[in-house]
C-alpha cells in the first residue's frame, strides 16, 4: 500500500471519528467511548504481554488506581482543572507502578501473572475497606466534571456526551499514538527483544530489570489514563467496577482474541468484545458466557488471535505471504 | 475456664480449620502447577462446583454424606474431563494459552452455575451428628469445625501415604521435576497429567463440600477461597506441598485473630504477609522455580 492511499485512510478514520455521534446518535457513541477506553487499556495491557511477554493478570490496579485519583482528586480539590484531573490518575498509576517494581520485575512467566494477581486483589480489599477515601463499596460517584478550560481562549462544558466525546477521543488518540510511536523506537525493539530472548538482551548490554521496570511504568500509566477518562465518564468509579478481577481478564480477553503481538490486535478485540456484549445483553443476562467460551474458542483454534487469523486466510486464499508488518495491520 | 481464654481456642480452631479447607484447595493447586506447569485459575471454580453439587445431592437424597462422596468425584470428573479435551489441546501453545484457558473455563463455569442454580445464596444444614459443641476440659468446640480438621487431615495422610510410599507416587514426583524425563522412561505422562489434574480437582472438590454448611452456597464462593488459595500457593513457593501446608495453617490463623484484633485490615493481613516474604524470598517460602 502505498503512502496515498496510507493517508487517504487516516483521513477517512478521522472523519468517521468526527462525525461519529452525528451519524449513529447518543447511545452508540457512549459505547463508542467505552469502546475506545478499552481500547487504550487493553494496548497498554499489550505493551506488557505482546512487546515483553510479561502476562499481567492485575491490570486493573492500575486503571482503578488512575480512575479512583482522578474521581478523589476532583471531590477533594475545589476547582479542580479537567486536565491536571487526568494527569493526576496518570501519576497516581505510576506511582503504584513504582512502588510494586522492585517486586515484579524480578520475575516473569506465571509467577509475574500471580503477583501482578494478588496485588491487584489486594487493590480491591483497600478500595472496599478504606472507606474515608474511597467510599467502600458504593466508590466515589457525582463529583463535578470541570470544564476543558485554556484559559483566555475556550471553555467546553463536559457534561454534554456528546462534547466529551471529542475530549475523549482526543485524550485516548494521543494515547495510543504515543504509544505507536514508542514500538517503532529502538526501545521498543529492546522490549520485543525481552519477550523473545531476555538472556541474550541481558548479554548485549540492555539492563533487562530496568527495562522491564519503564516497560512497566509507561504500561501503568496508559491503563491509568484510561481509567481517569473512565471515571470522568461514568461520574463514577466503584471497587466492583474498577478493581474486580473481571476488569483485569477485560484487557487479557481483547488482546487474545485481537491478536498477540499486534499493535492493533487489543483495538479489535476491544470492538469485537464490545459489539458482542451489545448483542449478547440484549437477549441475556449471561453476557460472560459468552465471552468465556469465544476466549475458549480463541486460545483452541486461532490461538495468535484474529489478526494472525487473516494472515492465515490471506496466505492461503490470495497466496499472499503474511509476514510480521502484514500482521501488524498498518500496511 | 474464662471466657478470654476461650474465645482465643475458638478462634484458633475456626483459623486451623479454614487453613485445612484452604490447603485442601491449594494443594491440589500447587500439585497441578508443580506437574504440568498450569496455574489454573478455574481451580477455585471446581471448589464451588463441589459446594453446589453438595447442595444438588442433599436436596435430591437428603444425605449429607452421599454428597460428601459424591460431589467431590462429580468435580474432579469434570477437571479430568476439563484437561482431555481443552488444556491438552493447548499444551503445544506454552504455558501463557493454558493460563488464559483456564481463565475461560472459570468464566464460563461461574456463568453456568448462576444459570442453573441463580445467583442467590443457598443454605446447607450441618447433618445432626455434627451440630452443636463437644465439651472437653470445660471447654467448647463447635464440632462440625473439628470434623473439618479430621476430615482434611485424613485425605492429607491418604494422600502423603499415596505420594510418597507408592510406585504412582513416584511417578507423580519425578514428573513434577523432570516431565521430559519421565516420559522418556516409557511413562505415559499425559494420563499421569490427567490422573493428578483429576485429583486436584477432586481435592477442591472436598473443600467446597466441606465449607458448604459454613459458608452457605454462593457464585461468590470461587473468588474468596480461590484469591486466599493463589495468595498461599504464591507465598509458599510455586509446587510447594510442604510450603502450601505451612502457609495455609498461617493464613487461617491470621485470618482468624485478624478478625478478632483488627477487623477492618484482616484481609489486608495476608497480603502484607505475602509481600514480606516475596521481598526477601521472591520464589516464596519453598520454592526453587524462579521464573
Amino acid at each position: 500500500m502505498n503512502r496515498i492511499t496510507k493517508s487517504v485512510l487516516w483521513v477517512v478514520l478521522l472523519l468517521i471519528l468526527v462525525f461519529y455521534p452525528m451519524l449513529f446518535g447518543l447511545y452508540f457513541t457512549n459505547i463508542f467511548v467505552i469502546f475506545a477506553i478499552f481500547a487504550l487499556f487493553a494496548i497498554s495491557f499489550n505493551m506488557l504481554l505482546g512487546y515483553t511477554g510479561l502476562l499481567s493478570f492485575g491490570h486493573a490496579m492500575f486503571f482503578g488506581t488512575g480512575g479512583y485519583a482522578t474521581a478523589i482528586a476532583l471531590e477533594r480539590i475545589e476547582g479542580l482543572p479537567l486536565l491536571p484531573a487526568v494527569l493526576i490518575g496518570l501519576v497516581a498509576a505510576i506511582v503504584l507502578a513504582l512502588i510494586l517494581c522492585p517486586l515484579l520485575v524480578r520475575v516473569s512467566g506465571v509467577a509475574f501473572a500471580m503477583l501482578t494477581l494478588a496485588f491487584g486483589q489486594l487493590m480491591h480489599v483497600l478500595a472496599m475497606k478504606l472507606r474515608w477515601l474511597t467510599g467502600g463499596e458504593d466508590g466515589v460517584g457525582g463529583f463535578p466534571i470541570p470544564p476543558f478550560n485554556i484559559p483566555g481562549v475556550v471553555s467546553i462544558d463536559m457534561t454534554d456526551p456528546i462534547k466529551f466525546y471529542y475530549f475523549a477521543m482526543a485524550v485516548l488518540g494521543i494515547s495510543i499514538w504515543i504509544v505507536w510511536f514508542i514500538t517503532k523506537t529502538p526501545f521498543g525493539s529492546v522490549q520485543v527483544g525481552i519477550r523473545d530472548n531476555a538472556v541474550r538482551i541481558d548479554y548485549l548490554g540492555f539492563k533487562v530489570p530496568q527495562t522491564k521496570a519503564i516497560i512497566l511504568i509507561m504500561s501503568s500509566g496508559f491503563a491509568g489514563i484510561a481509567g481517569s477518562i473512565y471515571a470522568l465518564f461514568q461520574n463514577l468509579i466503584s471497587a466492583d467496577d474498577a478493581y474486580h478481577v473481571g476488569n483485569s481478564f477485560a484487557p487479557i480477553i481483547m488482546t487474545v482474541v485481537g491478536g498477540v503481538g499486534s499493535f492493533f490486535g487489543p483495538i479489535i478485540g476491544s470492538g469485537i468484545l464490545s459489539i458482542i456484549d451489545e448483542m449478547t445483553s440484549r437477549y441475556t443476562e449471561r453476557v460472560d458466557l459468552v465471552t468465556g467460551l469465544i476466549l475458549i474458542l480463541m486460545i483452541m483454534f486461532a490461538p495468535g488471535g484474529l489478526t494472525s487469523l487473516f494472515g492465515v486466510i490471506r496466505e492461503k486464499w490470495f497466496g499472499k505471504k503474511s509476514d510480521k508488518t502484514a500482521m501488524e495491520g498498518d500496511s | 475456664m474464662d471466657p478470654t481464654t476461650a474465645l482465643y481456642v475458638a478462634q484458633g480452631i475456626h483459623g486451623l480449620s479454614y487453613g485445612m479447607v484452604l490447603f485442601l484447595v491449594a494443594s491440589g493447586l500447587t500439585l497441578i502447577f508443580g506437574m504440568m506447569g498450569i496455574l489454573n485459575i478455574a481451580h477455585a471454580s471446581f471448589f464451588m462446583l463441589g459446594a453446589y453439587f453438595c447442595f444438588q445431592v442433599i436436596s435430591m437424597t437428603g444425605n449429607f454424606w452421599v454428597s460428601l462422596l459424591v460431589a467431590p468425584i462429580a468435580a474432579g470428573f469434570l477437571g479430568v474431563l476439563c484437561e482431555r479435551f481443552l488444556l491438552r489441546k493447548v499444551h503445544a501453545y506454552g504455558h501463557v494459552g493454558e493460563l488464559l484457558l483456564t481463565v475461560g473455563v472459570a468464566m464460563v463455569i461461574l456463568e453456568c452455575v448462576k444459570i442453573f442454580w441463580g445467583t442467590q445464596s443457598l443454605p446447607i444444614i450441618i447433618p445432626p451428628v455434627l451440630q452443636g459443641l463437644l465439651k472437653i476440659g470445660g471447654l467448647e468446640y463447635p464440632i462440625y469445625r473439628l470434623f473439618i480438621i479430621v476430615l482434611a487431615v485424613v485425605i492429607l495422610g491418604i494422600m502423603a501415604l499415596l505420594l510418597y510410599k507408592t510406585r504412582l507416587g513416584m511417578i507423580v514426583r519425578a514428573a513434577v521435576s523432570d516431565a521430559d524425563m519421565v516420559d522418556a522412561l516409557g511413562i505415559n505422562v499425559p494420563v499421569v497429567f490427567m490422573l493428578v489434574f483429576g485429583v486436584g480437582t477432586w481435592l477442591a472438590g472436598v473443600g467446597g463440600v466441606a465449607v458448604a454448611p459454613i459458608l452457605t452456597v454462593y457464585p461468590g464462593l470461587a473468588d474468596q477461597i480461590g484469591m486466599d488459595a493463589f495468595v498461599v500457593v504464591v507465598t509458599a513457593g510455586f509446587g510447594s506441598l510442604k510450603g502450601a501446608f505451612l502457609v495455609s495453617i498461617i493464613f487461617g490463623m491470621l485470618n482468624a485473630y485478624g478478625v478478632q484484633f483488627v477487623s477492618q485490615l484482616a484481609p489486608v493481613l495476608m497480603f502484607s504477609f505475602m509481600a514480606i516474604v516475596l521481598a526477601f524470598k521472591p520464589a516464596g517460602f519453598f520454592g526453587e522455580i524462579e521464573s
